[in-house]
């Protein structure tokens, strides 16, 4: 953790909390990119922390980024900041160079992007599905193939074919075709499509955990204010035991995810994440429907209602849950390297530090 | 807003060496035979020999000061400590309750007579320690206890009965939660005071309770007229109540609230393993994610403990999903194996899963019933 942590904590817990209001987020779900508070971010240096400052970054480290989305998942911030964020720690060790404008990426090696030498530049061509914000950013980072290499390049997606779709939640996930898109001026990175795969879905699972953990609190919250201002029979809800049976459950919930998010931050920024992120992505995948649901209990009917603030934090959990890999995905790649570890008994896999050998796919 | 975030732990260097030495050291015992690992030998493992080796090693009371017999290491040492010792199977029960909770009691409000008299003895793993608290008509509601102790010269003279203690037959001196005054309904927490009695006093009788398995690890204490002299009050009279809650954080939070079973999941896991049995393995592995987030949580409650925070709360919900777990892997285990879960079976397997299936429902009774732990849990966060 660097020591702006506090700091940068309590002032990003501002912006969030000024300007995540029930109306921003209904805007944004009726698709209004809210530019305004992504300016604020992006001139914050929010969108461009944990990268170091001599390269344009914001400086700070992973602790920070990702107790920051805590915080956005918390508030529901309608904006692609994690993917901004993890489009630009993958982009710049390649190379790359990045404004303060929204991108996203995708760097799955299963799209089939291909791009082919013309004149001065590149001829695209190829499909990407379910990329988050694709219809709001200008850029994307994308792998794809070029003369049979894996490669990366920094994208505009001013003449790409976007189809619009949504996540349970409403936010973008759009299906990006580019058909024979003519891109001057672009330069391309070879990777190894494995590597850089696996590591931007780590990242993005981590992510997803920390909005995960963030948006547990804050339904924790609602429904602790709803236990306590809703009187039935007489008396508070929090008087009945079998409400409190429901408190304890999201109360134990939530403390397990900020555990698991945070302990696989922790870890992350210690150069281990091999375990710890899919073990965490699986914990908060799982407790994101235990507590969905049980806060939706304790609401009642007013938590079913649009007019309500709930249905905003729980669709993200129900959406976030299954993105960059749900519990049975992580859980086969988990099966993979404990089942090939054949040395190590569990409870010294659980209690090393040490990696997994590599597996191949 | 409710803070409900734990500190993250790291082990040091010097830490994961001595979990190292504390591995090989169980590995050792248990190749010359020292033991047979089993679920659950936190209630159920009791060895003699075990626990004064412990004693030798160091590793009993290790957190104390060294001039009470300690060695002065930290909380996560011993944290380290007890985490191999039940991942092992190994018999800790003798001395488990006076290394975990009599010797803080002790520190914490003894006299120092009682700490120079009982604590050395207990880190020599010589001196075990059984837990009064439950009466026949005082469970949950640990205040309606009856057992009392009226002054008398030189002590007191003390009348009532206990019962479910653990170890009583095996300890030397029980701790014991009685009133000193009246009950009053106004005040029902007040008047309860904490007395050390020696299991060989004269009118305590131990009448053992056949456990559902037909073993025997707990017992129905009674008291008449024994006699116990005053030295043998601990902390201040009337205080009882409030001393043995402090020792309720300790009780609920560390690893056998999560690790009651986990031999179970190791051996399921080398079985799965050895089988090739990938489809299996991926079913099994689904109970990771619980297990290392508990286990996280566990750890940054003890690293609060050791710093002196508040952690009644946190303590409450390590427990209350640690024991769920606990149960959980059996569950999942006879699914997995299909094979017949017997005390007594010849397979290692087998009888890890008797063990977890027979004592299960007492790991979410013991210590605080879930039911009683999800009321301070959600009064808790209510009234934050
Ligand atoms: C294996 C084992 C070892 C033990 N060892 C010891 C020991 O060493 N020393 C010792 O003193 N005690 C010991 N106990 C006793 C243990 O502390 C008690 O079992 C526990 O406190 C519950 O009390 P009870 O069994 O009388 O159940 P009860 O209190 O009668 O409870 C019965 C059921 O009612 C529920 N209930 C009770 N009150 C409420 C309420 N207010 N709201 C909602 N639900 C409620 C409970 O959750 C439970 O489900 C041991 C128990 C076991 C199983």
């Amino acid at each position: 953790m660097s020591d702006m942590l506090d700091m940068i904590i309590e002032s990003s817990n501002r912006i969030f909390k000024d300007n995540c209001t029930k109306q921003l987020l209904d805007d944004a779900e009726d698709g209004n990119f809210a530019i305004d508070l992504w300016n604020i971010i992006a001139e914050s240096g929010l969108s461009s922390i944990a990268l170091p400052e001599n390269k344009g970054g914001a400086g700070g480290d992973f602790i920070d980024a990702f107790n920051i989305l805590k915080l956005a998942g918390k508030y529901g911030l309608p904006l692609p900041l994690a993917e901004t964020l993890i489009a630009k720690w993958l982009g710049t060790e390649l190379g790359f160079t990045f404004s303060n404008e929204p991108v996203t990426f995708s760097i799955q090696k299963d799209d089939n992007i291909s791009f082919k030498m013309t004149g001065d530049g590149y001829s695209i061509a190829g499909e990407a599905k379910d990329v988050p914000w694709a219809s709001a950013a200008k850029h994307i980072l994308l792998l794809g193939k070029s003369n049979e290499k894996d490669v990366i390049a920094f994208v505009p997606l001013d003449n790409a074919k976007i189809i619009k779709g949504k996540n349970l939640a409403a936010e973008p996930r759009d299906h990006v075709i580019f058909p024979n898109i003519l891109a001057n001026g672009l330069s391309l990175r070879e990777v190894n499509c494995i590597d850089i795969s696996e590591k931007s879905i780590h990242l993005l699972a981590l992510a997803k955990s920390a909005m995960i953990a963030g948006a547990a609190e804050k339904v924790l919250a609602l429904s602790l204010f709803y236990a306590n201002e809703r009187q039935q029979f007489g008396r508070s809800l929090h008087r009945f035991q079998s409400i409190q049976q429901h408190i304890a459950v999201l109360t134990g919930e939530t403390t397990a995810c900020l555990t698991a998010a945070n302990s696989a931050i922790y870890a992350l920024q210690g150069g281990r994440y091999e375990k710890e992120i899919p073990l965490a992505k699986m914990k908060l995948s799982e407790s994101a429907g235990v507590i969905a649901m049980a806060a939706h209990q304790l609401h009642g009917a007013i938590g079913m209602t649009y007019e309500h603030m709930l249905h905003h934090m729980t669709r993200r959990l129900w959406s976030w849950r299954d993105e960059a890999g749900n519990e049975a995905y992580w859980g086969k790649k988990l099966t993979k390297l404990i089942m090939k570890d054949k040395d190590s008994s569990l409870w010294e896999i659980l209690t090393n530090d040490k990696q997994f050998t590599k597996v191949e796919e | 807003m409710i803070k409900l975030e734990l500190p993250v732990v790291k082990f040091t260097a010097e830490q994961t060496e001595f979990r190292n030495t504390v591995r090989e050291f169980l590995i050792e015992e248990k190749k010359r035979g020292a033991f047979e690992s089993r679920c659950d030998s936190w209630l159920s493992g009791e060895s003699v020999d075990f626990s004064r080796k412990l004693g030798q090693k160091g590793w009993i009371g290790m957190t104390w000061p060294k001039k009470y017999g300690g060695r002065e290491r930290s909380a996560l040492e011993r944290y380290i400590l007890t985490e191999e010792l039940l991942t092992a199977g190994a018999p800790v029960a003798a001395h488990w309750f006076a290394d975990r909770q009599t010797g803080p009691l002790f520190l914490k409000f003894g006299t120092e007579e009682q700490k120079n008299f009982f604590l050395p003895m207990i880190t020599k793993g010589e001196c075990f320690f059984s837990i009064g608290l439950s009466e026949p008509n005082a469970g949950s509601d640990l205040a309606a206890i009856k057992t009392k102790a009226e002054r008398t010269d030189g002590g007191w003279l003390l009348n009532g009965s206990k019962i479910w203690t653990s170890g009583a037959h095996l300890s030397h001196y029980m701790i014991v939660l009685c009133r000193t005054s009246p009950f009053d309904p106004n005040n029902r927490h007040a008047g309860m005071s904490q007395l050390v009695v020696n299991m060989k006093a004269e009118g305590l009788t131990v009448r053992p309770i056949q456990f559902l398995t037909g073993q025997h690890h707990f017992n129905e204490v009674f008291f008449e007229n024994v006699f116990v002299p005053d030295n043998r009050l601990i902390g201040i009279e009337g205080n009882g109540w409030k001393q043995g809650m402090a020792e309720l954080a300790y009780e609920r939070s560390g690893p056998e609230r999560i690790l009651s079973t986990y031999p179970l999941l190791d051996e399921l896991i080398k079985i799965l393993r050895e089988n090739d049995d990938e489809e299996g393995m991926r079913e099994a592995v689904s109970l990771l994610p619980e297990l290392w987030t508990l286990r996280n949580m566990s750890m940054g409650v003890a690293k609060y403990l050791e710093e002196g925070h508040d952690v009644n709360m946190a303590a409450a919900l390590v427990k209350e999903l640690g024991t769920k777990f606990e149960t959980s892997i059996a569950e999942k285990a006879r699914l997995l194996l299909s094979q017949l879960p017997s005390i007594e079976s010849a397979e290692l397997i087998n009888r890890f899963m008797a063990q977890s299936i027979l004592h299960g429902p007492g790991f979410t009774l013991r210590g605080g019933t879930t039911e009683i732990l999800r009321g301070i849990v959600a009064k808790g966060v209510v009234s934050q």
